[in-house]
């Protein structure tokens, strides 16, 4: 049946959404790492842009016992604070009022402090590799865990260029100060990933699944690092999760469920029948780094995205077939300011040895300089 | 014996008058016969004993006698003549009658003194013809058109007044009864149609009288009688062999119009076999869908609906036996062997009273009797699967078994597959085991059974396997010609199991198991030519154990997770009577108690009344013990049709009935999936119940070879279940805080347009409806949309069928299958946002929007082997496309991320046109 069914792209006919909806999301951190809520409305579909920030609201965090931290604002629709220091035998709540006057209030919700995360560890099936997590709670209070993570990588160009062009000449590269050989590369979690603890004997999370990738991807192709950061549920932020996750991540199978609305845990006090979107949770975030080298992990000839990268000639003094007047291919191709148009970047001289210099092997900027796709800057964590 | 020779004597006393006494005579005879005549045997015989022979010479004309014997008594000889002959004798004192047709007893009836108080002849022929009702008296087989039979015993004159003439209709080639032939009365203008097992009863005015017997594949064929009194005749049906001009869709012709009921549409294997379907093989249930009144959400699901109703709310039963999951192979083939089904019924509107327990429809679907004469059998080789079954009489005409088997073999297919599906396996197999055995002209008993199994793996871990199982036992009784009993007991299951092994700390396997045990009385008694009463009672105990989710090996740390099992009760009583007032003017009307009680050991939670049920509002919760009864729900069915003849070609019908379900089919998916759970009614969920007013318009033209129909409907539906967003269904303690109850409305309008003879025969059919949901009970959890009505997910406005065969000659024909509906509707984003790191989607009100239209054409072209009769084996062809335009009709449309971007995608199932090829093959 399977080479039958095909999946194609659908484009529904433009709906115009009847009005735009508040999207808070963000945890509140009761310890003394930073708060920071984000607040955007609802774009439509056709937007290019994907979120509207929310400007010069009033944003506080509020207790059950009348005592408000107000947050502060920044142009990008965040609202932060640090150094929370909250109680953790009272409840909390979120509290917004946009420039149009319109009230939103979370509910009130318990504080929930994630356990540390007891290691990251990669292991390979299949060719493939992944990225678990192991937790415990000895107190068997949380037993709904959520992640999202950064992950960085040293990524390396096709060719080491040891020349480099000024716009008008070609000068040897300073391969300390301008290596554009080696970068760094970073990605954040773009899935929700979830995972419970409540149908098994014991608190105790094993072999979690944060993330997946194909042995021979370029993230470990050198040096990895992935940065982890746990956050505990509620039942009930779960199932907002796993909603949101189910929603947006896990349609189109035959067997899978048809959406269905999200239903979080904020409300506009001004017009209740008005949507919000978002669930406010209360807690620490356990946090952990780990760093793995390419020699941890199998042999694999790693599927590098420079399969179409190759190396030109380039001569000043380039005669082609049957002509008389030689053309400079390293103006044409490598001096930027001289007339380049498709620019390369030279990799090597050419010369006899001894003799001077006849012009340079060069490559797309793409194939040798790995700053188009990553920083040549080392991270501050990086070790 | 005593009381056979009594009443048989009668047969003595009218005809002759006279009363004798037996008496035994012990002289031996010595004869030697070749082809005597009858004037010799008789002279002979004569001469050598002290008898006087008394018969009939034309009568006895052509008896032939070729007997040798040595010194036996003269009783021995005339039963050694006249063995396996249609000549009887009869020997009193000193005198022999010999008959022909009938035998003379010469005992009397003890009694026979009250009955001759009573000099008039005619009522003696009355009160003599009620005991004729014995055992073993020899039912006339009517055989020939031009004969004229004598039914009853003989008066002369013949009385006035009306008499019961019964009887079965029967294949003559293989002895299998034929179910719904009609029996059309042409001097009274009054008809009768036979039941499942062939039989009928009927009223007529005693006379002469030429019964015209027309069934569905059969030839038609007539047989004239001379009506005397209540009696038997049995008539045997040719079978038609590839008719060239005459290819018969109604069972009737004049059913379509003259019949009751309304929205029932009964189709034989013939029909179903036309129409093309995807792998070539006959589908039972696409044939269902281009009907009108039905649509499914989609293709590759064989769930259906039927005016508005979910795919659980239809009974689906093979010989009685419930099929939870009709649906091989996630839904592309039909889990009946196409090679054993006779026909099928499907009631839409005028549900039967001894039908019940579920909301919308009842597909019947009726397997053939095994051959009773010749052992016979086919074989079909498709592109995915085979089939095979064989048949065949175990006592000649009187016992016979039907044997059928199907298998796939499409992991080839499967592991053609480029990579991503290549470590996807899919097999199912189905086996039917039918026995029929007829104990004696009143008493017959069938044991039918059904196993079906089906596993798969959708290049994943995870294996799902499903199976159905059935056996039954029926027992058809018949009291006498106005009352026969059919007694059906039996066992159902379903149940499924899914388990993955890959990873030993989470390795687990699921399992869930509905069982029910049936048990049922159905009566029919034909009180008068105006009333024909049905009653019975019928009563299933349920069993269902709706989930075990345990670890797999020693290494899982999966906890140990079983729903407690439900046991209910549903029971009903039912009274239903057709009641022909007036030769145009028929009503039918009857009710259906039911009595459903959930029965322990179960712990039922109590929620605070007026509040969502969710955890924070249990109150406490009851233990009831094994057997208990927690709760009872009781209520009335009613079911009235009535028709009305307005021309010799048109009528009106109208009807009105109510249903309850107490099982649910809980899905939260758009197709049936074997993952679905069934949840019993409790004190927390209310039994769904809808009642419905229909009426229709039957029109046939062209001499009943063109029929025409429009039927219109309204629908109610209370405490239909819909879901919470982002209900779990599966593994769920407490159901009924995930599920809420919604009320509906369904309505629409059936146009059917049905060619029934010719080269070209076939149906179209348009059906406009609605099917439409509301919850608006703000304490019962969310609102959907609001509170106010929404369409069901199988809301499709416009659906539009053709279903057309044409035949060229004796071994082509071509079929053509075509069929458009408005697209389902759907849940949209409407707008989108960022957050987990991703852009998500916002999604519209439920079901705002819908999908794109479907349209799909197949086409096929059947090639039959030459038509000689006599030859070894029979074989057949089918060629096709299916999807013959290669439109990529969206299954569903979805939206999701991919590497942080949202993006919409369409799921087309069977999206490029298929050929496909299938050889058959009858032996």
């Amino acid at each position: 049946m399977l080479f039958i069914s095909c999946k194609q792209a659908y484009n529904p006919p433009i709906i115009t959404s009847p009005g735009s909806y508040l999207v808070v999301e963000g945890v509140v951190n009761n310890g003394n790492d930073s708060t920071i809520i984000k607040l955007n409305y609802t774009v439509n579909l056709t937007n290019k842009i994907a979120s509207s920030p929310v400007l010069n609201a009033i944003v506080s965090v509020q207790d059950d016992q009348n005592i408000s931290y107000s947050l502060t604002g920044t142009t990008s629709g965040k609202y932060f604070i640090t150094n929370l220091n909250l109680d953790n035998s009272r409840k909390y709540r979120l509290s917004i009022k946009t420039i149009n006057n319109k009230q939103y209030y979370s509910d009130y919700v318990p504080v929930l402090n994630s356990p540390p995360i007891d290691s990251i560890y990669l292991s390979v099936s299949n060719n493939t590799v992944n990225v678990n997590s192991t937790a415990h709670d000895p107190t068997n209070k949380v037993q709904y865990y959520r992640w999202d993570f950064n992950e960085t990588w040293i990524i390396h160009a096709a060719y080491f260029s040891y020349f480099k062009s000024n716009g008008i000449t070609v000068l040897p590269r300073d391969l300390i100060n301008d290596n554009i050989y080696q970068c760094w590369l970073s990605d954040t979690s773009s899935t929700i990933v979830l995972n419970s603890t409540s149908k098994f004997k014991q608190a105790l999370l094993t072999n979690n699944i944060v993330t997946s990738f194909p042995l021979n991807s370029e993230k470990v192709a050198n040096k990895y690092s992935i940065l982890l950061r746990q956050y505990a549920l509620s039942a009930d932020a779960y199932s907002f999760w796993i909603n949101l996750k189910k929603n947006t991540e896990k349609l189109g199978g035959i067997f899978d469920p048809q959406p269905s609305q999200i239903n979080g845990n904020i409300h506009c006090e001004t017009n209740p029948a008005e949507a919000v979107i978002g669930y406010i949770s209360v807690g620490n975030v356990a946090i952990k780094r780990i760093f793995i080298d390419k020699q941890q992990l199998p042999f694999s000839i790693p599927n590098l995205p420079y399969s179409d990268c190759m190396i030109d000639t380039l001569l000043y003094r380039y005669f082609a077939p049957g002509a008389k007047i030689p053309v400079n291919q390293v103006n044409e191709f490598i001096n930027y300011n001289n007339g380049a148009t498709t620019i390369k970047i030279p990799i090597v001289a050419i010369q006899q040895p001894g003799g001077p210099i006849l012009g340079y092997t060069a490559s797309s900027p793409f194939c040798v300089d790995c700053t188009v796709r990553g920083s040549n800057k080392q991270p501050l964590f990086w070790k | 014996m005593r009381k056979r020779a009594y009443i048989i004597s009668f047969y003595f006393l009218l005809l002759y008058q006279v009363v004798l006494a037996q008496q035994n005579n012990a002289v031996l005879i010595s004869v030697n016969f070749q082809q005597t005549k009858v004037a010799q045997f008789v002279s002979e015989l004569e001469a050598k004993s002290n008898y006087h022979f008394f018969y009939d010479p034309v009568k006895m004309d052509s008896l032939m006698v070729t007997l040798q014997v040595e010194n036996k008594p003269i009783e021995f000889i005339l039963e050694m003549a006249f063995k396996n002959t249609d000549y009887h004798f009869a020997i009193s004192n000193q005198f022999i009658f010999l008959t022909k047709g009938r035998q003379i007893k010469t005992e009397l009836p003890p009694g026979f003194a009250e009955i001759q108080k009573n000099n008039q002849l005619e009522k003696q022929a009355n009160i003599v013809s009620d005991y004729t009702e014995e055992k073993d008296k020899k039912v006339l087989e009517a055989t020939t058109e031009n004969k004229i039979y004598e039914i009853g015993l003989k008066t002369n004159p013949i009385k006035p007044g009306n008499a019961i003439l019964s009887g079965y209709v029967r294949n003559i080639k293989t002895g299998e009864a034929v179910v719904g032939a009609s029996i059309y009365v042409a001097s009274t203008k009054n008809g009768v149609a036979t039941d499942q097992f062939g039989y009928f009863a009927i009223s007529l005015p005693r006379g002469r009288h030429t019964l015209i017997i027309r069934a569905l594949g059969m030839r038609d064929t007539r047989r004239q009688i001379l009506f005397y009194a209540d009696g038997k005749i049995n008539i045997e049906l040719t079978e038609q062999v590839n008719s060239l001009k005459e290819v018969k869709i109604s069972a009737d012709k004049v059913a379509n119009v003259r019949s009751v009921e309304l929205g029932v549409t009964r189709l034989d294997i013939k029909n179903i076999k036309q129409i093309p379907t995807a792998f070539g093989e006959a589908d039972v249930l696409k044939v269902v869908l281009t009907l009108p009144g039905v649509t499914s959400v989609g293709e590759a699901t064989t769930g259906f609906n039927v005016r508005g109703g979910a795919a659980d709310e239809n009974l689906i039963l093979l010989d009685g036996a419930t099929i939870y999951n009709p649906a091989h192979f996630f839904g592309f083939f039909a889990a009946f062997n196409p090679d054993l089904v006779k026909d099928i019924e499907l009631y839409k509107s005028s549900i039967p009273e001894k039908f019940g327990g579920r909301l919308s429809s009842v597909l019947d679907i009726t397997n053939r009797e095994g051959n009773k004469k010749n052992f016979t059998g086919s074989a079909g080789i498709g592109l995915l699967t085979s089939r095979f079954n064989i048949e065949g009489p175990i006592i000649k005409d009187k016992t016979s078994f039907i044997f059928g088997a199907r298998t796939t073999y499409s992991d080839w297919l499967l592991s053609a597959l480029p990579e991503a599906y290549k470590h996807s396996s899919a097999t199912f197999n189905d086996f039917n085991l039918d026995l029929s055995h007829q104990i004696n002209d009143k008493n017959n008993i069938y044991l039918s059974s059904y196993l079906s199994n089906d596993q798969f793996r959708l290049n994943s871990d995870t294996t799902y396997a499903y199976s159905n199982r059935s056996i039954a036992l029926k027992w058809k009784h018949n009291f006498n010609n106005k009352l026969y009993s059919v007694v059906t007991g039996g066992i159902d299951r379903y149940q499924y199991d899914i388990s993955s092994k890959a990873d030993p700390l989470t390795a687990y396997d699921l399992a869930f198991n509905i069982n029910q045990t049936n048990f049922k009385a159905d009566f029919n008694y034909y009180l008068t030519n105006k009333h024909t009463i049905n009653f019975g009672l019928s009563s299933i105990l349920y069993k269902i154990n709706p989930g075990s989710f345990e670890p797999s090996g020693n290494q899982s740390l999966i906890l140990s997770q079983i729903i407690s099992p439900e046991q209910a009760l549903e029971s009903a009583l039912y009274l239903g009577d057709k009641f022909d007032i007036s030769p145009n003017f028929t009503l039918s009307a009857g009710i259906r108690y039911n009595i459903y009680n959930y029965l322990g050991a179960q712990t039922v939670d109590n929620y605070a009344p007026n509040l969502p049920k969710s955890q924070v509002n249990v109150l406490d919760s009851t233990t009831y013990k094994g057997g208990q009864i927690i709760n009872t729900f009781a209520a009335p069915d009613i079911r009235i049709s009535a028709r009305y003849i307005l021309g010799e070609n048109l009528s009106i019908k109208a009807g009105y009935n109510t249903l309850h379900q107490y099982i649910h089919l809980l899905s939260n998916t758009t197709s049936i999936s074997p993952t679905d759970v069934y949840k019993l009614s409790d004190p927390n969920i209310k039994p769904e119940s809808s009642d419905q007013i229909s009426m229709g318009i039957f029109k046939n033209a062209a001499s009943n070879t063109i029929e025409m129909s429009v039927e219109i409907y309204y629908k109610r539906l209370n405490n239909y279940l819909d879901y919470k967003s982002g209900a779990v269904l599966l593994l769920n303690q407490h159901i009924e805080r995930d599920v809420i109850n919604t009320e509906g409305k369904a309505y629409g309008a059936e146009f059917l347009l049905k060619k029934t003879a010719g080269k070209l025969n076939g149906w179209l059919s348009y059906t406009y409806s609605r099917t439409l949901l509301r919850q608006n009970d703000p304490n019962a959890g969310e609102l959907i949309n609001g509170g106010s009505y929404y369409p069901a997910n199988f809301d499709k406005p416009h659906s539009f069928n053709f279903t057309g065969n044409y035949k060229f000659t004796h071994r082509y024909s071509v079929s053509v299958d075509v069929a458009y509906s408005t697209g389902r509707p759907i849940t949209l984003p409407i707008a989108k946002y960022e957050y987990g790191g991703s852009e998500r989607v916002f999604y519209s009100d439920r079901n705002e929007y819908r999908i794109p239209d479907y349209f799909r054409s197949d086409f096929s072209l059947n090639i039959e082997g030459n038509h000689r009769v006599h030859q070894r084996t029979h074989n057949s062809w089918t060629i096709g496309v299916y999807n013959l335009t290669g439109r990529q009709n969206a299954y569903s449309t979805f939206f999701t991320e991919q590497s942080g971007v949202i993006s919409g995608y369409k799921l087309s199932i069977f999206a490029a046109p298929i050929p496909f090829i299938n050889y058959n093959i009858r032996f």
